[in-house]
């Protein structure tokens, strides 16, 4: 135990002090790292405990952005710390709003089916973002953030993205070790047995489904901010969905550790190792995802795991194709 | 004051865009219905299926700048060549990752692969929009106040023909026997003396061809680019979606309501939302008859 409190203080230590030793563009591959480290993990609360693959979790950064952007706007709040807390807290709730209404239709359809039609739903939801002209997806929107005095906003959005990941963690591990993960973990492995036995499937999905919503909503919105300026196609984008998904499986899909890990490797290899291929950037992502899955079926953590773990989490347990 | 003729334009155009709906549908019908035998017989979401259908229009740009084949002519090889290729990549890959992995790992590996074919795509056709220009296609035949495009025309016909031969081969011929009977039971066509992994090599390489041949016809009626694949692949999927799984009549008549729902859509909603009002109706549709209008062609046995 004390040595977990140790490891936790260590990695807190070495995150404030971080940005001392780096420079700007490595703050802001860092920067990104959390935040696609935070989006895997929210991802897998669903995808991987509970095995209902989404591949259009984007629409909730979407939502998240727009939600947010349009709230401090009609309001007429001022830019500050203040307007800033409120926007992303509005659109993580929004997302949460939106989610648990088509969680019951949607998590009706299982694997394949469900994984096309969270895809179709991001989809519907980016046209419509850039076509109704009240949402102004197509002009975009603004969103000010207020820097306290002498921060770049590199560093600055490095602390609030180490943050959200700090805190996406915590959920994950609360909702990891809760009756309510075993809940979400019974469904992956046998949703009618699950529901046969008593497990109140239908409610801990939807569950799932909203706190997964809420956690994508609010890094969505705070995205929003650090871009300060975006449109329908800078928040609605596919690759955000389906990196989500890579990294969990790279890493290893259904732990807690294996999403971070997976961040961590695929944005070492494309940001840094790859960064100045530019043209072969998908070859390169195409070939990592295949020798992934090929090499390495239960992703990187699957390696250290061990068999109690192989048993536990695997590619082969999720996401039944139909 | 109201034009006296006004209803009867609106019913011309409603005519106009019905037949355009038709033909487009048409066209959809052939380029899903090699996704919808792969994910009917073997289980697999084949993201690598728009790369197909755009390899397709690339070979058969290639057959008409360099050797002068008429685009039409060149879906034969194209489709040939596209079979040894579906095949090998079958056996080959997708069946090891499926073996070593899950189902679902066929997912991630043709959506790999998806990712490298595009790059290698843009690497050496770069990323511009291209079409195949023979020198009929700016011709057109009018009826009336009705006009059609001979080359839409043309790729219309030659897509019946090809769905008529998938369904020809699949329920008259030995090969399609041997196909049904893997998909509906593969231990006991194993146990008959079929030889599985090679027909599901077989049935993927057959998927593979008529992709590429509907490549080769779409590349003469609509512009293509490497980055156009996804856009394929997600038709098939709204193809199969809406008509069902399996079969080339489930293809003709869920590629011939989506092109019926793009063409009134652009025509009287925007053409800007074709998209969304497409995955609504995918959405909507999985939602309440996710096994398509025709059901599963072969889903007796599951």
């Amino acid at each position: 135990m004390t040595m977990r409190i140790f490891l936790l203080l260590g990695t807190l230590i070495v995150i404030v002090l971080l940005p001392q030793f780096l420079a700007p563009f490595h703050i802001r591959v860092v920067q990104l790292f959390f935040f696609t480290a935070a989006l895997a993990l929210a991802w897998n609360v669903m995808g991987g405990l509970a095995g209902y693959w989404s591949f259009g979790h984007t629409v909730f950064i979407g939502i998240g952005a727009f939600a947010a952007a349009h709230f401090v706007a009609k309001l007429g709040l001022p830019a500050g710390p203040l307007q800033m807390i409120a926007g992303i807290v509005f659109g993580a709730l929004f997302c949460g709003i939106v989610a648990a209404i088509i969680a019951y239709p949607i998590l009706r359809l299982r694997g394949i089916y469900f994984a096309i039609a969270m895809l179709g739903i991001g989809q519907v939801a980016a046209e419509l973002a850039n076509n109704v002209g009240w949402f102004q997806g197509d002009v975009g929107l603004f969103l000010e953030t207020a820097l306290p005095d002498g921060v770049e906003p590199e560093r600055f959005f490095y602390y609030v993205f180490a943050g959200l990941f700090l805190f996406t963690w915590m959920v994950s591990l609360v909702v990891m070790r809760s009756r309510f993960g075993y809940g979400l973990l019974a469904i992956r492995e046998d949703e009618d047995t699950a529901k046969m036995l008593g497990v109140p499937t239908e409610q801990i999905k939807a569950f799932g489904f909203t706190i997964s919503a809420v956690l994508v909503g609010m890094l969505g919105a705070t995205y929003a901010y650090s871009l300060g300026y975006f449109t329908a196609s800078s928040v609605f984008r596919i690759d955000f969905s389906l990196n989500m998904i890579i990294y969990c499986l790279i890493g290893g899909i259904g732990t807690l550790a294996g999403p971070v890990v997976g961040a961590a490797l695929m944005l070492l290899l494309t940001q840094i190792i790859l960064g100045q291929l530019l043209e072969l950037h998908l070859l390169a992502t195409g070939l990592v995802v295949i020798l992934i899955v090929l090499t390495l079926p239960n992703g990187v953590m699957g390696l250290v795991g061990g068999e109690a773990f192989r048993r536990r989490f695997s590619m082969r347990a999720g996401g039944k194709a139909r | 004051m109201r034009d006296p003729n006004f209803s009867d334009r609106q019913a011309m155009l409603i005519i106009q865009t019905a037949l355009n709906g038709l033909v487009l549908g048409g066209v959809y019908s052939l380029a899903a219905v090699g996704f919808s035998l792969i994910f009917g017989a073997l289980g697999i979401v084949n993201l690598t299926h728009g790369i197909f259908v755009i390899c397709g229009a690339y070979a058969a740009m290639v057959l008409f700048h360099v050797f002068g084949i008429d685009p039409f002519l060149a879906t034969v090889p194209v489709a040939i060549a596209f079979f040894f290729i579906g095949y090998a990549y079958q056996r080959g890959l997708i069946q090891v990752a499926i073996s070593r992995a899950s189902l679902v790992a066929s997912l991630l590996v043709t959506f790999g692969v998806a990712l490298i074919m595009r790059n290698l795509l843009q690497l050496v056709f770069s990323p511009d929009v291209r079409t195949i220009t023979p020198s009929y296609s700016f011709s057109s035949l009018t009826f009336g106040s009705l006009r059609i495009d001979i080359v839409r025309l043309i790729a219309v016909l030659v897509s019946i023909v090809f769905l008529l031969l998938m369904a020809l081969v699949l329920s008259k011929t030995a090969f399609g026997r041997r196909i049904r009977a893997t998909a509906q039971q593969p231990l006991a066509a194993n146990l008959s003396g079929v030889n599985v992994p090679h027909v599901l090599g077989q049935t993927f390489g057959l998927g593979a061809a008529f992709a590429a041949a509907s490549g080769a016809v779409l590349g003469i009626v609509q512009p293509f680019s490497p980055s156009s694949e996804d856009f394929w692949t997600l038709n098939a999927f709204i193809v199969v979606v809406l008509g069902g799984v399996g079969s080339p009549s489930g293809a003709l008549l869920g590629g011939i309501l989506l092109g019926l729902i793009s063409s009134f859509t652009a025509q009287f909603i925007g053409p800007s939302y074709t998209n969304a009002v497409m995955f609504l109706v995918l959405v909507i549709m999985l939602l309440i008859r996710p096994q398509g209008l025709l059901g599963s062609a072969f889903g007796e046995s599951r």
